[in-house]
């Protein structure tokens, strides 16, 4: 069984100052995985050059064996690869209910042009029924015909993450979703997010600043470095290590 | 417009267009103006699409409509091929046209984007002046026929007349609004109102935009293209004027007037762009300042138009302590 | 031949000069704001026509009539920068529609106000003659030469040596850091609209007396304009004025070799070619992500 996500010798620079140097992961099983590390470290620019954002200048990625280093944004997003913005972006003018249905359809251009002429209600209904079920799970399901332009920012973020997550990615990217979110929601958030982790069991990718929040939802943590992979290893592992705790304070 | 409510208006509405010339039979002045804004109607719908749907601004979109237009014309004035398949032929000319241009055009940012169109729109109508061998230069191509009467059985349908162009046109406008309405409907009109919202939430969700932006501004030419051809069939001639960058900006003014992004836009916005000066009857510079006074009062407090504030007001109406009341 | 070229690229050192002025109104806008203003076209037409006024009018003094048409335009563009562009900072394809509006409210006021026929403005510099060997030349030729020269020049020692300037170049590269440091960028943007007015103005005001005042007179001056500043880049200010200049050269030697009617043909086949193959110009800057 080829691993899940594989990196391997992955280098971005822009204009001369390197952002990811010689970057090498390898993520075997789901699970809820922690990406962190100090300011210029490089998680951003690993998020991007991941989901096809910014092209990798060398080096390998594998989705389960396949090489997807040179497909762009959308081309990745089909084979699995979905994430969400640090600065939170829904359609705003969509309603919460057709934010995640426009997730779900086939975007592929021949199925949607096709769907014009043909326009059957096909398995509709159970779309429907699915998508209501994931707003229910981030207690979004009472607006669920309100544009989302309505929502408080913690219910946009929560909206934005189940859009995804109805996309059945293998790979789910999260930028920072704790960050812009009022501190006494931070623990229903951390639940949520656990939540739908058991709803799917895939890998989650979390990038995150906040470390008390990020450690007790996580159960693998990667550190980040001067664009390399400083240490990997559960939680309390990593907080020992001597190397990460130089790196921050270093 | 979700409601079944508004179906049932607009078929309303049409049918009521089509009994306007039975209803009504010596108003031929106004059966004119109304064709002629079905005219712009057609094209219109295709701007709406790219605009209103899409987010893509095209400010020589009328060169299309002249592409569509000069190869229908040419065809049924050498009496090569009828209506029809001329209308057909000059879809699928201005949508090539498009095409070639939306190639190379549509990943440029959208500054750029906008100042290609004007270009587009002047390259071509120089051309439409200028290749007199085939275009007639500056004169045109005038003896456009009109097509053969269609018999019915129960009558026959002159289009010499006024009242039988006149139901070719709406015929025309509301197969050009049928399609309008199955692509906003679809998946794919869905994807292009992501695109319009986010591009980057587009992408991120798996749309390719860079095909999606292709096929809509294809379809949009070859609409515009229809327009042209069923213009140039009305006026009997083609000529440079009727597409040049002035007729470009009146299109996108109409789209704006009626609404951008409403499926009823264009329509409103032809008939208000067309009939109101006729009913004003003031010089012709006032009115193009009053229009222009109009597009930037739109812009700044109506970018919606008229359909979006029509639109705002039945909400507030029937709204009664809405979401948007609690969370403002 | 030699003598019929260089004829031409004198021409069109002089047309390019012209197009320098609404080239580099349009770059400091886009550059300092980000619009695209469609609008300056009308700007530079209304600075032919307001010098006429002032010139038969009002003083019968050319360079009294320029600076007036100047500072006229440059009022008139502040109130618009200030009552449609500001409000619609955060939609482009709004701030397009309301150019487009502009557009038509003031070309057709002025045919409204003075007729649709042009107007012809004789003043001697207009008529008398300058030889240069075997050609001949107005002295307008090298007035409008000279004074964009020293237009240039001075916009450049503007941007570079004062305060203003230097602020102005603060907010193009980067608006946010500007006001933490304490720009007043609105200031910035209504001293930027004024300026470019200004230019607008001046080119119209130098080009009357050659050709002729008519209310369409800004329309193809706005699209090579606008090929200018993509040909050097959008938000390049020496990129302007040699794009300008370029448009005006290659236009006028193009009439050599094929008919006129396709001479702006040739300019738009060149925006678009450059926007093909190097969209960020001679000297823009290429923005990540782009080919």
């Amino acid at each position: 069984m080829p691993a899940i996500l594989e990196i391997a010798g992955v280098r971005k620079a822009f204009a001369g100052i390197v952002a990811l140097d010689d970057v090498a992961l390898t993520i075997a099983q789901p699970g809820i995985y922690g990406l962190i590390g100090p300011n210029g470290a490089g998680k951003t620019t690993l998020f991007d050059v991941i989901c096809g954002r910014q092209l990798a200048d060398s080096g390998t990625i594998r989705l389960a064996g396949e090489r997807i280093e040179a497909l762009r944004v959308h081309r990745r997003a089909r084979l699995g690869i979905s994430r969400t913005f640090q600065e939170c972006r829904v359609l705003l003018e969509e309603t919460c209910l057709d934010n995640v249905l426009f997730a779900t359809q086939d975007k592929r251009l021949g199925a949607e042009l096709v769907q014009t002429a043909t326009r059957s209600t096909r398995a509709r209904d159970a779309i429907l029924a699915e998508a209501r079920r994931l707003l229910a799970l981030v207690n979004l399901d009472a607006y669920a015909n309100a544009p989302a332009a309505a929502l408080s920012y913690g219910q946009r973020r929560l909206l934005e993450i189940v859009s995804v997550l109805a996309t059945r990615p293998r790979i789910l990217l999260l930028d920072e979703p704790a960050s812009g979110v009022n501190p006494t929601l931070l623990v229903t958030l951390r639940d949520f997010l656990r939540r739908l982790y058991d709803e799917r069991q895939i890998v989650f990718l979390v990038v995150e600043h906040n470390m008390e929040f990020i450690m007790s939802l996580a159960s693998h943590i990667v550190v980040m470095h001067q664009g390399r992979v400083l240490a990997q290893g559960a939680p309390a592992e990593v907080q020992a290590s001597p190397q990460v705790i130089e790196a921050y304070l270093g | 417009m979700r409601l079944p409510l508004a179906t049932l208006g607009v078929l309303a509405l049409l049918a009521l267009l089509y009994l306007l010339p039975i209803i009504a039979p010596g108003e031929l002045y106004a059966l004119h103006i109304l064709t002629l804004a079905l005219c712009y109607a057609v094209p219109a719908i295709g701007l709406n699409l790219l605009f209103g749907y899409t987010g893509l601004v095209s400010l020589g979109h009328m060169g299309f409509a002249g592409v569509g237009a000069y190869t229908a014309a040419l065809l049924m004035k050498h009496g090569l091929a009828g209506f029809v398949p001329s209308l057909v032929a000059g879809a699928l000319v201005a949508g090539a046209v498009g095409l070639l241009v939306g190639l190379p055009c549509l990943r440029l940012r959208s500054h750029f984007f906008i100042v290609v169109t004007l270009a587009i729109g002047v390259i071509l109508n120089t051309l439409f002046n200028n290749l007199d061998w085939l275009t007639g230069g500056a004169e045109g191509l005038p003896g456009i026929p009109r097509p053969q009467p269609l018999d019915l059985g129960l009558m026959v349908i002159d289009f010499r007349r006024p009242q039988g162009f006149f139901w070719l046109a709406l015929t025309v406008f509301a197969a050009i609004f049928l399609l309008q309405h199955l692509i906003v409907r679809s998946d794919f009109g869905r994807s292009l109102a992501a695109i319009r919202q986010d591009e980057t939430v587009a992408a991120a969700r798996g749309v390719d935009v860079f095909a999606h932006k292709l096929a809509i501004f294809t379809i949009s030419a070859a609409m515009a293209g229809v327009g042209g051809a069923l213009k140039v069939t009305f006026l009997r001639a083609a000529a440079p004027l009727s597409f040049e960058l002035m007729e470009s900006i009146n299109l996108v003014m109409i789209v704006i007037l009626g609404g951008a992004g409403y499926l009823l836009g264009p329509l409103i916005g032809a008939i208000l762009f067309i009939a109101l000066p006729e009913a004003l009857r003031v010089a012709n510079e006032l009115r193009l300042v009053v229009f222009g006074a109009i597009l930037v009062l739109l812009a700044l407090y109506a970018p919606r138009g008229l359909c979006g504030l029509a639109a705002a007001l039945i909400h507030r109406l029937t709204t009664i302590g809405s979401l948007h009341a609690r969370h403002p | 031949m030699l003598t019929a070229l260089i004829e031409q690229v004198i021409n069109g050192t002089m047309i390019g000069a012209i197009y320098v002025l609404v080239a580099l109104g349009m770059v400091l806008i886009f550059g300092v704001m980000q619009v695209l203003n469609l609008a300056h076209g009308v700007l530079f037409m209304l600075g032919g026509y307001l010098c006429h006024f002032a010139f038969f009018k009002l003083t019968g003094s050319y360079p009294a009539s320029i600076a007036l048409a100047m500072l006229v335009l440059a009022v008139l563009a502040m109130a618009l920068e200030r009552a449609v562009f500001r409000p619609l900072r955060d939609s482009m394809q709004m701030q397009i529609v309301a150019s487009l509006g502009l557009i038509l409210v003031l070309q057709n006021s002025v045919v409204a106000i003075w007729g649709p026929n042009a107007l012809q403005m004789r003043i001697p510099t207009a008529e008398a003659i300058v030889r240069l060997g075997p050609l001949s030349f107005t002295q307008q030729h090298v007035i409008i030469i000279g004074a964009v020269a020293a237009t240039v020049t001075l916009l450049y020692l503007f941007l570079t040596r004062s305060r203003l300037g230097t602020a102005m170049r603060a907010t193009s590269q980067n608006a946010d850091a500007a006001r933490v440091v304490g720009i007043d960028t609105n200031r910035i943007f209504l001293l930027t609209f004024a300026i470019a007015g200004a230019l607008a103005a001046l080119g119209g005001a130098l080009l009357g007396p050659l050709f002729l005042i008519f209310p369409q007179m800004g329309d193809l001056p706005l699209l090579k304009a606008l090929t200018a500043i993509v040909l050097g880049g959008m938000g390049s200010v020496p990129g302007a004025v040699i794009g300008g200049l370029a448009i005006g050269i290659v236009e006028s030697v193009s009439t050599l070799f094929i008919p006129t009617d396709f001479r702006d043909t040739v300019v738009f086949g060149l925006l678009i070619l450059t926007l093909l193959i190097r969209p960020w110009g001679l000297f823009g800057v290429r923005v990540r992500g782009e080919a």
